[in-house]
């Protein structure tokens, strides 16, 4: 990377290092996904036991079959004691089981599985969208601070967090899809078996979800862009003869990057959330609408499955987000 | 995290000192954007409050003139039941900001006290950080789903997901407040003086980490208000037939096509609102946080054309620079939302 080795100087590490740096932070990412999903699971667990008499009944309504309310007791693994139920669960759960959906007849991992594609596409999409706005707007911010443009964007970006990614995707369907008739308001083609055919499906929700992500990135990248041009190493690079812009470019930028990975990683759980409602107003058949989907039916291990699912995924993002701050940036030491 | 010996510089090179109420006032006088942003807040908050002693009825009914559009009569026109949408966009505020306000209550004071801790004692710090971590994963929507559909969907529901989550967000700012006020020598001081640990840590260290527990709670206000729109929005907050933007919004959806006012309106309220919280949260972090204060400073030099090629020719001279308090107090970006 460009401006690494203008950096402020750090007591630089061995490459040969690096292999036992990353195999600690897989060993304590490791540590932190089992209290992740511990916490999370044994949250869930006690919420569905939490409900005020036999949750069997509350699901199946007043005057179930007896059978039917065996069975279903039987696949929330309402038996026993509390703390029986809850390790036999846990047994379950270590074993990669999450159960078997009630209303989908089938794993709760499989159901899973089939509704992930619509979900990551629209995650990865929208990240990586909203993540390459960001670096185009401070780019030309950086090296323009006094233009229009620049005050534009600086007014403009708080109020792109201000909206409500439910109300944009609606005000868009009364525009592009109602009124315009541009674009379809609702239904999903997979990317990957028609790529061509799934991109005017897409580019509502998309656009809707980065608005207040591209928002947030921007905001980021500005505070950090501005924390990184007060450094010392700026003056010797000036010195040397390079622009304004060639400073901004090869070193301030570069730099300046590692912030938003760290905010991708926290703000996951934002943008899961954004995911769901986008996913419910566009009829796209996702983890999102599987979960709302589940709640309306009341299918509590299926439920259960995505709710863990999603904390896996929550983790798994961060543990790649702190092993591309180690593989980009050498002066990263893990503390 | 937080390089407590760093604290020291960024004090001497905040460009304005004096005592936190001093800092404040100056900052009313100068600061347009936070003068304006609260009291447009405030006037929100009034009118939320008052307005409904002197609009129609939000309840009463009328089919006969159902979807109007806006007009002198209905300032914002009718809905679905002729019921009036001005009257129910006032009474959805009350519902909305009152959520709002009570989660940032709860999630600011578990925050608070939970940061506090972790960050004073050192023993506790490892298990509850790992605890907020694990927290900061649960998607905000699904823990509100999952108790909405245990427990009905309800305000309390909406109330206990939402400061769960929250929580961490605060907690984490503190603690590493509290990390570097911790090292300070007026603790030092009363340690040696034989104060107890919980005296220490209510009588010395929270009115340091409050100022910035204060933003930091500001700023949750506006992540609240969203959240809880969408969750309202889904039918999975406060339910019909009392009115919150999110569910006004909701229930305009299916006549959004002849009546859009019904989902524009309440939409634009949102919006607004958390604009402003967000407003009042930024330019209140600059009164209590150095480290914003200077960037904040180094941006308008910028914006202004005294950008650091100027700072360098002061350099070269020889002389002290002009902008020189912009020194960077180099605490990395971290524990923000």
């Amino acid at each position: 990377m460009a401006g690494v080795d203008s950096a402020p100087a750090t007591p630089y590490d061995s490459t040969g290092k690096k292999g036992l740096v990353v195999t600690g932070l897989l060993f304590r990412r490791l540590r932190d996904l089992i209290i992740i999903l511990l916490v999370v699971g044994t949250m869930m667990f006690f919420i569905i036991r939490l409900i005020p008499g036999d949750p069997a009944v509350a699901i199946l309504g007043a005057n179930p079959q007896p059978q039917e309310l065996a069975n279903l007791r039987d696949a929330l693994g309402l038996d026993g004691s509390l703390l029986q139920q809850y390790f036999a669960w846990l047994g379950q759960v270590v074993t990669g089981n999450l159960g078997q959906s009630i209303t989908h007849h089938d794993s709760v991992l499989s159901v899973i599985g089939r509704h992930i594609a619509p979900t990551l596409t629209l995650a990865v999409l929208s990240t990586s969208i909203s993540f390459c706005i960001a670096v185009a707007i401070t780019t030309w911010n950086t090296v323009r601070p006094r233009g229009i443009l620049s005050r534009m964007v600086n007014q403009m970006a708080p109020l792109g967090m201000a909206i409500p990614d439910f109300w944009s995707s609606l005000m868009f369907i009364l525009i592009f899809a109602l009124t315009l008739r541009w674009l379809p308001s609702s239904g999903y083609t997979n990317l990957f078996s028609d790529p061509i055919g799934a991109i005017p499906g897409l580019v509502l929700p998309v656009t809707a979800l980065v608005i207040g992500q591209s928002a947030l990135y921007t905001l980021v990248l500005r505070e950090s862009v501005l924390s990184e041009l007060s450094h010392a190493y700026l003056r010797t690079a000036r010195n040397k003869g390079l622009s304004e812009s060639q400073v901004a470019i090869r070193h301030v930028l570069p730099n300046a990057l590692m912030p938003i990975l760290t905010i991708v990683g926290t703000n996951f759980a934002v943008l899961v959330g954004g995911i769901v409602i986008i996913e419910s107003i566009f009829v796209i058949p996702g983890l999102g609408s599987l979960l709302l989907g589940a709640i309306h039916t009341r299918d509590f291990p299926l439920i259960q499955g995505i709710t863990l699912f999603v904390a896996l995924l929550f983790v798994l993002v961060n543990l790649i987000v702190d092993l591309s701050y180690t593989l980009i940036d050498p002066k990263v030491r893990v503390s | 995290m937080t390089s407590p010996v760093l604290e020291p510089v960024a004090e001497l090179a905040a460009p304005s000192r004096g005592s936190l109420s001093h800092r404040l006032r100056r900052a009313v006088r100068r600061n347009r954007v936070l003068t304006v942003g609260t009291l447009l807040l405030g006037l929100i908050v009034v009118m939320v409050i008052v307005l409904p002693f002197f609009l129609p009825s939000s309840t009463a009914t009328d089919p006969a003139n159902r979807l109007l559009a806006p007009s002198g009569e209905h300032l914002l026109g009718t809905d679905l039941y002729g019921r009036d949408v001005l009257s129910r966009l006032v009474e959805g505020g009350r519902a909305s900001l009152g959520m709002a306000v009570l989660i940032t209550l709860c999630a600011g004071t578990a925050g608070m006290m939970i940061g506090m801790i972790s960050g004073y004692f050192r023993a506790a710090d490892a298990i509850l950080m790992r605890v907020m971590d694990a927290w900061m994963a649960f998607p905000g929507i699904i823990l509100a789903t999952a108790l909405a559909v245990a427990f009905g969907a309800s305000m309390w529901t909406v109330l206990t997901a939402l400061s769960v989550i929250f929580t961490p967000f605060v907690a984490r700012v503190i603690r590493s407040r509290v990390l570097g006020v911790a090292t300070k020598s007026f603790i030092e001081a009363a340690r040696v003086s034989g104060m107890g640990r919980w005296k220490i840590l209510f009588v010395h260290i929270f009115p340091n980490v409050l100022p910035l527990a204060v933003v930091q709670v500001i700023i949750l206000a506006a992540a609240a208000m969203l959240i809880d729109g969408a969750l309202s929005f889904l039918g999975l907050g406060i339910a019909p037939p009392t009115p919150t933007w999110g569910n006004m919004i909701a229930e305009g959806r299916a006549y959004m096509h002849d009546a859009p006012w019904l989902v524009i309106v309440p939409g634009l309220a949102i919006i607004m609102c958390v604009y402003l919280f967000n407003l009042v949260g930024a330019s209140l972090r600059l009164v209590v946080d150095p480290r914003s204060r200077t960037l904040s400073e180094l941006q308008r030099l910028r914006a202004r054309g005294q950008g650091p090629r100027r700072r360098q020719a002061n350099d070269a001279d020889g002389a002290e620079p002009r902008t020189g308090e912009l020194k960077q107090p180099a605490e990395p970006i971290d524990e923000r939302i």
